[in-house]
């Protein structure tokens, strides 16, 4: 074998080794505190639910949304003098798209005339261009149930094919549960930064199971059929692996949240965003201290 | 050097996914991408029938749809089917709110259409046997003819006869059998001679729908929605242009009930032509009136400029022409995208796809510090990309917003699958420089155990959304589901041949 050819693999390994040093306090830490930390945030993450749980899109409950593009306003204003001369509370919201043009979102409840807001700013901004959506409660509350249905079956689908890969309970449990703390500690983000619950962030925390088995997997695998390396070694690189995984996907998705003006595309990137660094906790502390304390009694997986 | 790239170049492995990759191009150059209306500007509508319906009904639904939506002068129009009560229509090309609209109260008209003169319903929506073409007038009069069947026409013809001058009613969606509540000014013109076509002789028009059509018309005089409740006795309650309470209250008490708004500046004739959906009255003709049949007919009305009177024209046409629908349709959905802004989102994915890319490559690298992985990753993600539209291309799949979002998380994840090979081929610390083949095999089968459980997890997960979501998701599993099968079977193999060129084995 040519030394020369050897050369750019060996300067690749030295960096994973390096930043596997760096990252040797989480091999260090205690079993039980990895396992700790985690349940707590997700509790904390249930209580934050119970109070403070993501307002509903206007896809689940119904109401009206009127788009215009190059509108350049302070949304505030155009809040009170719309609500002021439709008669009824209206929400106004405002962005600027990666090409710098401006523009304003008025939310208004269900069964408002979508035509009537239209021609109102049509009055102050000729130029502007209008797009409007309009969903009735009875839509709201199919798209509720079916998005319920859609997770809770996605859900255990996930966890029979957790179960048929690795065909052991407490390495399987550990998988579904840090999926459910991703999807729980997701939605809780959502609901501190206001972010709407809607169709398009439903598919999103189905996407998120897919994403966040990926690691656990990778994680479980690794410390469970790499019989040749110490569970800290296979542990140390299962999570250099790991990292350099979420923080990947973590830019794809940053990308697609900065320069995206859809509240589609924006609301999907951020959910997967939560998600995937909650995933991060749940992977590589919880899961990793509960298969960590589960080998160190000994038992083979 | 070359020996080894030309082995590489020659696995079959890598020449499948060449083989995908000119297809791709192939399928993108012959066929090019379909948007979705989110993108290519358009109404997409979700509407609901009024109850469940089965297979059959629903396929009446949808084709009746389809022809009243082609006879409005539409192209691009997709008409769906869900389950037993959903309909999903989308019409791409369509430029204003307005237009949008429109569309919505056509899709919402059942079409049940009655022919009456002197209390007697003579004809139906099934008695139209042919519709002409409609014209306009220079003073905004609008006339739609049409022929009606024989037995319709002889039936009317005895009716008729010697009551020329007499009013002939047309009524599209009439609330039959119902309690219709209206204010004092409305009940005192229903029941005088306004809508007599200047025949003081016929019966007035409460009277005439009382017998033709079951409506029974009272005057609104602060009855309690109590009172209200006993009079309509189990029929269905119209209020138009009362107080708005009523409606509410009523609601509470389980009746059924419709609230018809009468809209500022609209004289009285016109809002009791919207709340029954009339059309004339027309006077009937002396030659008309002589008891001999006659299949042609029309109908008219008058607008305030040529553009209302084209679009009522239309509207007439449309329903007469496509028949009734066998249910009536609610939309309950209804998302308008201009065409602009459909552009701006194609831009955004198009700039936030490609700077994911970038992404990924920069911060591989950093992982790495090897453009040898860096390298071979993103393309990986990019070939995946251009496969997935290919098939789309091929299966002529509308991208909508929510696919986009599936492809972008495709790179997301395909990427990840990758840095797993690429770990693996890396192996542990001190094992990097003696890595051998037998083991590079090993390794790599142990990534392919964690690639096929997680896309195999992720598959199940998005079938869910495929069956149980209606509207407009289903793109993103759809995406997803492809970009996974794409990365399983022809991406992710390749990629591991390349790295394992690359990293593994020197």
């Amino acid at each position: 074998m040519a030394k020369g050819k050897t050369q750019k693999p060996g300067q690749t390994a030295e960096v994973r080794a390096k930043s596997r040093e760096k990252l040797r306090f989480l091999a260090e830490m205690e079993p039980k505190k990895m396992i700790t930390y985690p349940l707590v945030v997700f509790i904390v993450a249930l209580l934050l639910l119970a109070v403070h749980f993501p307002p509903l899109g206007i896809d689940l409950k119904g109401g009206v949304v009127v788009t215009g593009e190059g509108i350049s306003a302070n949304p505030d204003q155009l809040e009170k003098e719309l609500s002021g001369k439709l008669g009824l509370e209206v929400h106004v919201e405002s962005f600027t798209s990666v090409s710098g043009s401006k523009g304003i979102r008025v939310y208004a409840p269900a069964g408002t005339d979508p035509q009537k807001i239209i021609d109102i700013l049509k009055e102050k901004y000729p130029n502007a261009d209008f797009t409007h959506s309009e969903v009735q409660p009875t839509f709201g509350e199919m798209a509720k149930k079916q998005g319920m249905r859609a997770i809770i079956f996605a859900f255990i689908a996930m966890a029979v094919v957790v179960f048929l890969f690795f065909r052991n309970p407490v390495s399987s449990l550990a998988i579904i549960f840090s999926a459910l703390s991703d999807m729980t500690i997701a939605v809780a983000v959502m609901g501190i930064f206001r972010i709407q619950l809607t169709t398009a962030t439903i598919a999103a925390l189905l996407m998120l199971i897919g994403y966040t088995v990926d690691s656990n997997i990778l994680l479980t695998t690794k410390l469970t059929k790499r019989k040749e390396d110490t569970i800290e070694e296979a542990y140390l690189s299962a999570v250099s692996t790991g990292f350099t995984m979420s923080t990947t996907t973590l830019g794809a998705l940053l990308m697609l949240w900065i320069i995206s003006t859809s509240p589609v595309l924006d609301n999907i990137a951020a959910v997967l965003i939560f998600g995937l660094l909650a995933d991060f906790m749940n992977t590589w502390i919880f899961n990793a201290g509960v298969l960590r304390w589960y080998l160190s009694r000994g038992v083979e997986l | 050097m070359n020996r080894k790239l030309k082995r590489i170049l020659l696995n079959w492995k890598v020449l499948l996914l060449i083989l995908f990759l000119i297809g791709s191009i192939g399928s993108l150059y012959a066929r090019g991408l379909t948007f979705g209306i989110d993108i290519s500007g358009g109404v997409a509508l979700i509407a609901q029938t009024e109850e469940p319906v089965d297979s059959k009904t629903m396929e009446l639904v949808v084709d009746s749809l389809q022809k009243r939506l082609n006879t409005f002068g539409l192209r691009d129009i997709s008409v769906e089917g869900q389950g037993n009560s959903i309909v999903v229509v989308k019409v791409a090309n369509v430029s204003s709110t307005e237009e949008a609209n429109q569309l919505k109260q056509v899709i919402e008209s059942q079409g049940v259409f009655f022919m009456e003169f002197n209390g007697v319903v003579f004809g139906t929506g099934k008695d139209i046997t042919y519709v002409g073409p409609y014209e306009i007038k220079p003073d905004n009069s609008w006339a739609v003819p049409f022929r009606i069947s024989k037995s319709a026409a002889e039936k009317f013809a005895e009716l008729a006869k010697g009551k020329a001058g007499w009013p002939v009613d047309m009524f599209l969606d009439p609330p039959v059998n119902s309690l219709l509540v209206v204010p004092q000014d409305v009940f005192i013109t229903m029941n005088g001679t306004a809508f007599n076509a200047g025949a003081p002789d016929a019966p007035p028009l409460a009277l005439r729908i009382k017998k033709a059509l079951n409506i029974t018309t009272v005057m609104y005089t602060n009855q309690s929605a109590r009172e209200l409740k006993e009079i309509a006795n189990g029929k269905t309650i119209v209020l138009a242009g009362v107080p708005r309470e009523l409606y509410d209250q009523l609601k509470a008490m389980n009746v059924s009930v419709k609230y018809i708004q009468s809209e500022a500046g609209t004289d009285t004739t016109t809002f009791v032509k919207e709340i029954l959906g009339l059309y004339g009255p027309y006077s009937l003709g002396e030659g008309l009136a002589n008891g001999v049949p006659q299949t042609d007919v029309q109908i008219t009305g008058h607008a305030a400029n040529r553009v209302k009177a084209e679009r009522e024209a239309k509207t007439v046409y449309t329903v007469l022409k496509s028949g009734s629908l066998p249910v009536k349709l609610r939309v309950i959905s209804m998302e308008f995208i201009s065409p602009k802004l459909g552009q701006d989102f194609k831009n955004q994915a198009l700039y936030a796809g490609l700077a994911a890319l970038v992404a990924v490559l920069l911060i591989v690298y950093f992982h790495y510090r090897n453009w040898k992985i860096a390298i071979p990753v993103a393309s990986t993600s990019l070939f995946e990309v251009i496969i997935i539209l290919g098939i789309a291309a091929l299966i002529k799949w509308n991208l909508d917003l929510p696919s986009i979002a599936g492809i972008i998380a495709a790179i997301g994840t395909g990427v990840d699958q990758q840095v797993v090979i690429t770990d693996e081929l890396l192996g542990g610390e001190r094992s990097a420089r003696i890595t051998r083949r037998a083991g590079a095999l090993k390794r790599i089968g142990r990534a392919f155990f964690i690639i096929f459980a997680s896309a195999a997890t992720t598959i199940a997960a998005m079938s869910f959304l495929l069956v149980y979501f209606v509207g407009t998701l289903k793109g993103f599993a759809v995406t997803t589901i492809i970009g996974v099968l794409i990365g399983i079977f022809v991406t992710r193999p390749a990629y591991a041949e390349v790295a394992r060129y690359l990293i593994g084995e020197e």
